[in-house]
């Protein structure tokens, strides 16, 4: 599905495919042990929101639903509301609590 | 009068912080104060002995909390300079993670500075750190950021 992303991006014009929009997701600390990997692209339908980007991890994932709670998110390295929409091109990083210093 | 942040050092570090250069980085003529503040890797953690630790993190949005953390501090105190600098990977027992130095005119703004820099930080900075311990590895227990709220109206139609 990554493969595709030419024809889905915000220059396109009317397509018969279903339009998507992408965005690079990272993952730290524990997620990342979970998922099993610290970045990935991904296509999703434009009007998704960071809720919605968590849902298809969790789909894949269904043990990822359990640390929702306990996460926060971000949106190109600001912490952001889970409603928040996303957009092209966005980098969107879900973060477990912190524990520098 | 404050500095302005750009005379402020703020790094991420893979080696031993210098906590010497930090220091000499705020010391000014017009500076009474240097307070500093050095947080170390401790020998245990609710009683099971540490083999040592192993940061990681977001490390645009860590500098970028880092840079608005100084920013609030000259914002809030009679400060002159900050510097903070983090390190990351593994380290030892004893070894420094984590030193801020700020220096002011006077030394009540410096200690209140330098306290309100390093609480924000383990707060609201992405660092995770994972424990090793003889019989295995946790991350730590940490702190959620806060975050802004979730409202229906920032919902924007598709």
């Amino acid at each position: 599905m990554l493969a595709d992303h030419r024809a889905a991006g915000y220059n396109s014009s009317v397509s018969s495919i279903t339009p998507s929009i992408q965005v690079k997701v990272l993952f730290f600390g524990r997620l990342k042990e979970v998922v099993g990997g610290a970045e990935e692209l991904v296509d999703i339908t434009p009007g998704s929101s960071i809720e919605d980007l968590f849902a298809t991890f969790v789909a894949r994932q269904p043990e990822l639903a359990r640390y929702r709670r306990s996460l926060v998110a971000s949106r190109n390295q600001e912490f952001a509301a889970w409603s928040t929409p996303l957009q092209p091109g966005d980098e969107i990083a879900f973060l477990p609590p912190v524990s520098g210093g | 009068m404050s500095t302005p942040p750009s005379s402020d050092l703020i790094l991420l570090v893979r080696n031993v912080i210098d906590a010497d250069a930090l220091i000499n980085h705020v010391r000014t003529a017009g500076d009474g104060a240097i307070v500093t503040f050095d947080g170390c890797v401790r020998n245990q953690s609710h009683g099971r002995r540490t083999l040592y630790l192993d940061y990681e993190a977001y490390e645009s949005m860590a500098l970028a909390k880092m840079r608005e953390i100084a920013a609030e501090v000259h914002a809030k105190f009679p400060i002159d300079r900050v510097a903070v600098a983090h390190r990351l990977g593994r380290l030892e027992i004893g070894e420094t993670s984590v030193f801020i130095a700020v220096s002011a005119p006077h030394r009540a703004a410096a200690f209140d500075a330098c306290r309100f820099a390093i609480d924000t930080l383990k707060r609201s900075v992405p660092i995770w750190k994972k424990e090793y311990f003889e019989d295995g590895a946790v991350w730590a227990d940490g702190e959620l950021p806060p975050v802004p709220q979730d409202t229906q109206s920032r919902k924007r139609a598709s």
